[in-house]
């Protein structure tokens, strides 16, 4: 059983090709490119949706951290799609693997954190000691403080991983529990079956929820640093 | 558990990075936000000239008495 519950999550790979590319290039297929200047149905509707998602979250920046704006527009739309289409039966989600949540996380963490030391170097020192401590607690807090700071990139990149490999993991379950159970007790497998229902439409919001988390996190570690 | 085993990471990343950073991004880009039309003044603006005007009134073939 344990073999088969993890089988969704191997890379497909077809005889050494990396089937796993196409993959996740699929998602860029769903947002077409607006050549003109009126533009059709879909493309228009993507526009309204991206020009709301951007005011909301780049308008606590300021001019240096907007610069920012086509990056995590882009991280949002690419994790809240990838997250959808993975919910469709028989799919491969690419955002269950920890390789790829890893060099979403670490690269965007790094820029964010490099940039406010380059820029505003005692400033981003500043962060490590909060203020008003009493003095003997310094040393323990600034250590604290940093095990907080290179915590971040790996909690992003896990918490990504971890939320939509367990959502998964729980429709499988649940889903061959309801078919297991149809035979035996018909309407404890109905009951099974909302369960299974109801957790679809979690998976849903989760599915949006953390492509919206990842991308809030970013954008705060941004402005922590700008 | 599948995730941890290093062997796909290489390629995982690789299409990310190209998906990511290079595809969506080219994409969206290409959005374009225009500004809500204004209305414009339909006086004819003043010709900006830095020469002496008895020099150029050849040379303003608007304000000729044609």
């Amino acid at each position: 059983m344990n073999e088969n519950l993890f089988a969704s999550f191997i890379t497909p790979m077809m005889f050494g090709l990396p089937l796993v590319t196409l993959i996740v290039l699929f998602p860029s297929l769903l947002f077409p490119t607006s050549n003109r200047l009126i533009n059709n149905r879909l493309i228009s509707l993507q526009q309204w949706m991206l020009q709301l998602v951007s005011k909301q979250m780049m308008s606590i920046h300021n001019t240096k951290g907007q610069t920012w704006a086509l990056m995590l527009m882009s991280l949002i739309l690419f994790i809240g799609s990838t997250n959808l289409l993975g919910l469709l039966p028989h799919s491969f989600t690419p955002t269950t693997q920890l390789s790829m949540n890893l060099g979403m996380a670490i690269p965007l963490w790094a820029g964010a954190v490099i940039t406010g030391f380059r820029n505003k170097t005692k400033a981003s020192l500043a962060h490590f000691l909060p203020q008003g401590t009493p003095t003997p607690l310094i040393p323990m807090l600034v250590i604290i403080e940093t095990i907080s700071l290179f915590i971040q990139p790996v909690a992003l990149a896990v918490r990504l991983t971890a939320n939509i490999t367990a959502g998964h993991l729980l429709i499988h379950l649940i889903g061959g529990a309801t078919l297991a159970l149809m035979s035996i007790n018909t309407t404890t497998a109905l009951i099974t079956f909302i369960i299974l229902i109801l957790l679809t439409v979690l998976e849903f919001a989760v599915a949006m929820i953390q492509a919206y988390v990842f991308t809030l996190l970013v954008s705060l570690y941004l402005h922590d640093n700008t | 558990m599948p995730q941890l085993d290093t062997s796909t990471w290489l390629t995982m990343i690789l299409s990310m990075f190209l998906v990511l950073f290079i595809i969506f991004q080219l994409k969206i880009s290409k959005h374009n936000f225009y500004h809500n039309p204004e209305l414009m003044t339909t006086k004819t603006p003043k010709q900006n000239t830095p020469w002496e005007t008895k020099w150029t009134k050849i040379y303003l073939p608007l304000s000729l008495p044609l």
